[in-house]
């Protein structure tokens, strides 16, 4: 994949993942309790 | 071969870039909220009656796990554990003895050094207070002793002195304004 191209796919993507957080309801909530299970475990182990 | 190597690259980068980014929005919006989630920093606490009154008796924290403390500069909030000790309430910092500690928890410093005013809210309640550090004294006996016996931590009185942990004193906002 060209520079360019790469460069695009990665602003619409950063867009996508950041209007979803920030318009779809239960989207961020969700994000966070993955995020905090996540740290959690892994802080026990 | 070179190019393979570039795609799995820009591959790599793409797969960071989702949670970096989700990460970043999240605590972008949690910092506009009124209080904060159990992870980001939240903005002012706005929701809730304001006390006014004699000061209350601070048992009733013993069964609140964490208060919503909120300083104001900068305007932020955040979760933090509450102790109660001989009628007064603190709340406790730790890992500052460490500059990546004092990184994470910059509030604290802001907090030590700025003019103190913060804002908590306990079940829905908020209450002005000022904060005050403690750094050394007898106080810190009960503080730690009730930091063991409500949150387990091994935080000791030697720690605190140390400045490893950090005690802030949820004083009177009259109290801190140096009557």
């Amino acid at each position: 994949m060209k520079m360019k191209t790469y460069l695009i796919l990665c602003v619409i993507v950063a867009a996508v993942v950041a209007s979803s957080v920030l318009f779809i309801p239960g989207v961020g909530d969700h994000m966070e309790q993955e995020l905090l299970g996540f740290l959690s475990t892994n802080a026990r182990g | 071969m070179k190019r393979l190597l570039t795609l799995v690259l820009q591959l790599i980068g793409l797969l960071l870039l989702v949670p970096a980014v989700a990460i970043a929005t999240l605590r972008y919006d949690t910092s506009r909220n009124d209080g904060p989630s159990t992870l980001f920093p939240g903005g002012e606490l706005v929701a809730g009656e304001l006390y006014r009154g004699p000061e209350p008796d601070w048992q009733f924290t013993n069964t609140v796990g964490t208060i919503e403390l909120q300083i104001s500069d900068p305007l932020s909030s955040r979760l933090v554990w509450i102790l109660e000790s001989e009628g007064k309430i603190y709340i406790a910092c730790g890992y500052m003895g460490t500059t990546l500690g004092r990184l994470w928890k910059h509030w604290a410093v802001h907090a030590d050094e700025g003019d103190g005013h913060a804002v908590i809210r306990i079940n829905g309640v908020r209450y002005e207070r000022q904060l005050v550090r403690i750094e050394s004294g007898p106080a810190l006996d009960g503080i730690a002793a009730k930091m063991a016996s409500k949150y387990r931590s091994p935080t000791s009185r030697a720690d605190i002195e140390a400045g490893n942990t950090w005690i802030f004193e949820l004083a009177p906002p009259t109290t801190a304004s140096g009557d």
